[in-house]
């Protein structure tokens, strides 16, 4: 009777296991569907304007060409630039920020921690208003929003020192210690020890400050203000989604997309593991 | 010259918490003083307070006779043994040991002959182009040592450096401190929980509990005389044995009465005993395992008692025998004592029975816990 | 409520112990807000302690101190250089000129417009240079603001560091007395990257934030108490005045000169909590079901499958999201699809439907944000899971437990103890999510109901794109954003507050240990 219901450890493994294969291939299947689509609808040369299958009638790269000859040179290389400038100084900024965390004891440490966590409770929006006057008696907007953009994006970056400080959490004290009783300021201490320790947390606060500037939109947009030679690419491409620009740029969004796209999930797939170490590492422990 | 004074040394935390008080401590010069108790008593505290790694809350601490209270770590010349060993684990071991020498910046040559010596000394030359990771516990704790070694320091710190270690290597690096101790000629101030490390490795041992100084002393002399209940328990394997009982004075003569038998505290216990004019009265009685002897029924300060456990150690049995009002006592009785027959008898429900003399009696006030005899 | 004792608890039917679990853990709401009322009001009291002490150490200080310190209350720095740091001093001299030029040239001028907000507007003058009337602008209510709380943030400053200088000339001269030196000034560089490297390290950072994120915030608070806005905008149009809690009464209030906007609140906050909620739980659960499957024995390939779902996380959110809108647009590809395959006949509206108040398109959202987020969480539930103990699942095997027993008993509760405060902060995170609502839907469908000179509302819109709309509005009601934006920061600190001191994470530290 009991061999009736018990299938066997072997045998309800494999069923169990077949099951999840089925379950994951569907999983990736509608995970990179979008994605294919995208890559797929950027080489459709017979129309521009949304249309309801996936598949290209004609193939090309007219699209491409197109992107070429656009503002969208203009909004790739802002984007780039601000990209490369933030990731170098806002990793500067919250690598500071969570070292000192993790390792200093002074007065007004824990109410500087709750400090931070008081002010990103805070809607971000609220601020934008007042940043962009403040930019504009700069003169960092419209034409000039990269440095603008730039400076907004290092300034209070430090406050996202959670995953960082986690990490250094983990890098006994004990390290700290003896390289002080060796001969060594902290500041030595800093840049001879931990640092070589900490190069997994460092390239995964790169590639999110990176990563970062990319996506942003709303600020943006507001720092560029219509001013295309200002715009990044999302603002860019956000306006070709319009009800009067979609008819003609629907291709091209998809084609800007995929050079959008391509780079920096290139990045990441390279510098993947550290990315995982760093979410799983710190994120958590926090 | 590398002498360490510490005067009311204290170390208090910000929620008030006081981990060490008043301590009062004078080293001598390439004296090797080893600070131990349970866990907690402070004495990791005050090692990290003479390092420069805690800050010294009152008192001061010199080090050959300069007040080192406001140095860093590093003004102090200092070296330091951690417990984890601490290696810095991306650079080699001969960089490890080599960090401190080019942080004072001196010429890669002399670096070499230093780190080279060390090495030697501490058998670890084939090693120098490893990583910490690639080590053994053995090793990485003689990379540690060496660090220490090459920056021929005042005074040399070791904070419970054998306690990541396994028994058989505890022991044997035990001995190589003692090797090393010799070589180096300079002060050490030794910290670690285990007493069997203290008495052997130790000049002079301070015994701390909940921040205070118990006793400081050599091992001979906090063995025979413990100031107090606690270093008396403390120290030595098996605890010693702690019975409440009546002191009684006829005349000269003092006497004990554990577990109704009335044993007199002849010899030279009695005497200091008389010359403090020692109050009859309640009393908390101590003797040590190896002190308490077999004997026969019949015999003067016979105590009968029935075996609980045999413990088989080899040269010793340590027997767990119960009294017959229900105190347990640990007795230590020599293998080489017992004739096979008597061997085999030692199990479980064994009757037998023991005594002792005046001259291992240790006795504490009832209250106070100090040794009447302090 | 009848407490029970631990032998009594364990006695009680299974169903009867989670009524009495269930109870507690409301009953212990209320006495988590007393507590938090009270730790508020510690905290003030400690402000005040905190301001009385220093007033009589002050006192105290002036009484006792030499010449030296008492000339330092005037000139800053005085007796730093008095006894020999020059570099301190100096430092402490030149603040003090700045501060004070600032005061006579600018700050006092901005401060003393601070109350009124700017008196004269722009207005139509007689230019007889033109000969005709032009408009001149006089105040600017903007600038009086900004730079009037700049030059309170400097105010604050001076004091402090006023205060760090009497501190200073009080500690030196007990220094002196008791026999030692002082510090020169190569010893405080020296510190500055020993010791004292932590304030070297954290000078930019927090100027950084001070900045750009603690002065905005404070602006925008002050901003929510007037009448900014797009006609009001201070300085080109008409001036802008305080107009005390009116605008919160306004927002808060149930009736109000025909929009009614507390409702419209109410109805927002209510989307807004229901959207956070799913989508924090959702991607929760399913990313850590995922990442199980993934993690199983026998199952290979577990780098491909995680790479592929990974992969999402690397796209910037605009394109992905606002390509899946266009998706699922009436003339997008999943309508082009279904209708090709025959299962429907008419093209799904997905983002339009106001049937059932936009229900398919909430639904759409939390399931898009599905997608969005379980790469994410099953990253972080991977290491997570890959960190329990193996010991735990054997011993309880050899007990006899099931898979479903032991995820529930081990996997889950171990999961939420690690990722409790990460599940907080994802809830309040999620609340202020405005990439992936205003690109997928930009708050549509219209909730034509709540719409009205607030602008228009849809039923997908948060708290947030509602505030973003209303900036960005034709009208531009800045002061209205502004009270929106306090109110989601109330709401979101509550919830955080009380949540916190609830979480099992931090009772229970020690079960996991």
């Amino acid at each position: 009777m009991n061999e009736k219901r018990h299938l066997g450890l072997k045998a309800s493994a494999r069923i169990s296991n077949t099951l999840i294969y089925i379950l994951l291939v569907i999983m990736s299947v509608v995970w990179l569907i979008p994605f294919i689509c995208i890559v797929l609808q950027s080489f459709r040369v017979e129309s521009t304007y949304p249309v309801g299958y996936v598949i290209p009638q004609k193939w090309g790269l007219d699209n491409y060409i197109a992107l070429w000859n656009s503002d969208f040179k203009r909004w790739y290389l802002n984007t780039f630039i601000v990209a490369l400038v933030t990731a170098a100084l806002q990793t500067v900024f919250v690598l500071c920020m969570s070292y000192t965390l993790s390792r200093f004891r002074f007065k007004l440490r824990q109410g500087l921690m709750r400090l931070m966590l008081v002010l990103g409770l805070f809607p971000g929006m609220l601020t934008m208003i007042i940043l962009y006057r403040v930019l504009k008696d700069l003169g960092l907007t419209q034409a000039n929003a990269v440095p603008g953009l730039i400076l907004v994006y290092v300034a209070s970056s430090a406050m996202g020192y959670y995953v960082s400080k986690g990490f250094f959490d983990t890098i006994p004290k004990s390290l700290d210690e003896a390289a002080r009783v060796d001969g060594a300021t902290r500041a030595q201490v800093l840049w001879k020890i931990i640092l070589p320790l900490a190069k997994p947390i460092v390239i995964y606060t790169i590639l999110t400050a990176f990563m970062g500037p990319w996506g942003d939109f709303v600020f943006a947009r507001y720092v560029s203000f219509g001013t295309s030679s200002g715009m990044n690419v999302a603002v860019g491409m956000y306006s070709w989604l319009s009800l009067d620009q979609i008819g003609s740029r629907y291709t091209m969004f998809c084609a800007g997309g995929v050079i959008v796209a391509v780079p920096v999930t290139l990045l990441f797939l390279f510098l993947q593991k550290y990315y995982v170490e760093g979410v799983t590492g710190g994120a958590v422990k926090g | 010259m590398a002498s360490v004074k510490l005067t009311k040394v204290k170390k208090i935390y910000d929620n008030k918490v006081v981990a060490v008080h008043d301590f009062d401590l004078d080293i001598q010069d390439k004296e090797f003083v080893v600070f131990v108790g349970p866990s907690g008593c402070g004495k990791s505290t005050t090692l990290r307070m003479i390092a420069g790694l805690e800050e010294i809350s009152e008192g001061t601490v010199e080090i050959d006779g300069e007040v080192v209270n406001d140095l860093q770590p590093k003004d102090r010349n200092i070296a330091m043994v951690f417990q984890n060993y601490a290696l810095y684990p991306h650079m080699t071991v001969y960089d490890n040991i080599a960090f401190s020498l080019r942080l004072q910046k001196l010429p890669e040559d002399e670096i070499y002959e230093k780190v080279t010596n060390a090495a030697e000394i501490l058998g670890i030359t084939d090693y120098l182009l490893r990583k910490p990771r690639a080590l053994s516990g053995g090793q990485r704790q003689r990379v540690a040592i060496g660090r220490a070694m090459v920056r021929d320091s005042k005074v040399f710190l070791m904070d419970e450096p054998l306690s990541n270690l396994d028994a058989k290597l505890r022991n044997q690096m035990r001995a190589e401190i003692i090797l090393l101790r010799q070589k180096l000629n300079t002060t050490f101030i030794y910290v670690t929980h285990d007493q069997t490390e203290a008495m052997t490795l130790g000049d002079r041992i301070v015994i701390m509990k909940d921040g205070y100084i118990q006793q400081v002393g050599t091992p001979t002399e906090v063995f025979e005389m413990p100031k107090n209940l606690f270093v008396a328990e403390f120290i030595g394997a098996p605890k010693m044995n702690i019975m409440r009982t009546e002191l009684t004075r006829e005349g000269d003569k003092y006497f004990v009465k554990p577990f109704g038998v009335k044993l007199e505290v002849d010899g030279a216990k009695g005497a200091a005993l008389a010359a403090k004019h020692a109050e009859a009265g309640e009393v908390i009685l101590g003797v040590r395992p190896e002190h308490i002897v077999l004997t026969h029924a019949g015999e003067p300060g016979a105590i009968p008692c029935t075996v609980e456990v045999n413990e088989m150690m080899g040269s010793e049995l340590h027997l767990h025998v119960l009294t017959e009002e229900g105190t347990r006592l640990i007795v230590r009785v020599p293998t080489i004592d017992l004739e096979g027959e008597e061997r085999e008898n030692m199990v479980n429900g064994h009757k037998l029975y023991v005594t002792f003399r005046g001259k291992v009696m240790h006795f504490f006030h009832p209250e106070t816990e100090e040794n009447l005899l302090n | 409520m009848k407490r029970y004792s631990d032998l009594e608890y364990l006695r009680l039917s299974k169903w009867h112990k989670f009524l009495y679990r269930l109870t507690s853990f409301f009953c212990a709401i209320p006495q988590a807000l007393v507590n938090l009322l009270k730790s508020i009001g510690g905290f003030f009291q400690k402000i005040f302690v905190g301001i009385g002490t220093e007033l009589s150490d002050l006192v105290l200080t002036f009484k006792n101190g030499d010449w030296k310190t008492r000339t330092s209350y005037l000139v800053m720095g005085f007796g730093s250089i008095a006894r020999g740091q020059v570099l301190r001093g100096l430092l402490f001299l030149l603040f003090e000129a700045v501060f004070i030029f600032y005061m006579i040239f600018s700050g006092g001028y901005w401060l003393s417009m601070l109350p009124s907000l700017g008196k004269q507007g722009p207005a139509k003058e007689y230019d007889p240079v033109y000969d005709a009337y032009v408009t001149h602008y006089h105040d600017n209510s903007f600038k009086i603001l900004l730079y009037g709380v700049l030059t309170i943030f400097f105010i604050i400053a001076f004091i402090y560091t006023w205060r760090m200088n009497v501190k200073q000339n009080k500690i030196s001269e007990e220094i002196l007395k008791s026999g030692k030196k002082l510090k020169s000034g190569k010893d405080d560089l020296r510190s500055l990257v020993d010791d004292q490297f932590h304030k070297t390290l954290l000078a930019l950072p927090l100027s950084g934030i001070l900045i750009f994120t603690v002065m905005p915030i404070v602006f925008m608070i002050l901003v929510a108490f007037t009448n900014y806005d797009g006609t009001h905008d201070g300085f080109a149009n008409s001036l802008f005045s305080w107009q005390g809690l009116k605008n919160f009464n306004t927002m808060l209030s149930w009736s109000g000169s025909g929009v009614n906007y507390s409702a419209t609140f109410g109805e927002i906050l209510t989307w807004t909590l229901i959207w956070a909620f799913f989508a924090t739980f959702t991607n929760y659960f399913l990313g850590m079901f995922t990442a199980m499957m993934i993690n199983k024995k026998g199952i290979k390939l577990k780098k491909l499958w995680r790479t592929i779902l990974v992969l999402t996380i690397a796209i910037p959110q605009f394109i992905s999201l606002l390509y899946v809108s266009k998706m699922f647009a009436k003339n997008g590809i999943v309508n082009g699809l279904l209708l090709k395959l025959g299962w429907i006949s008419q093209a799904i509206d997905f983002w339009g439907s106001t049937a059932h108040s936009g229900l398919l398109a909430r639904v759409m959202v939390i399931v898009i944000n599905i997608w969005i987020g379980i790469p994410y969480l099953m990253l972080i539930a991977t290491g997570i899971l890959m960190n329990i103990p193996a010991d735990l699942y054997e011993s309880s095997r050899i007990d006899g437990a099931s898979g479903w027993k032991q995820f529930t008993k081990i996997t889950l509760p171990y999961m939420l103890f690690i990722t409790g405060p990460y599940l907080l902060t994802s809830f309040t995170s999620n609340m202020n999510n405005f990439n992936v609502i205003f690109l997928l839907t930009g708050g549509a469908p219209t909730n034509s109901a709540a719409s009205g000179a607030a602008g228009s509302v849809g039923f997908t819109d948060l708290l947030i794109t509602w505030l973003f709309k209303i900036t960005m509005g034709a009208e531009s009601q800045y002061y209205l954003a502004s009270v929106i934006g306090i109110l989601v920061f109330v709401v979101v600190a509550l919830i955080t507050l009380v949540v916190y001191n609830l979480l099992p994470s931090i009772k229970n530290e020690e079960d996991f240990q």
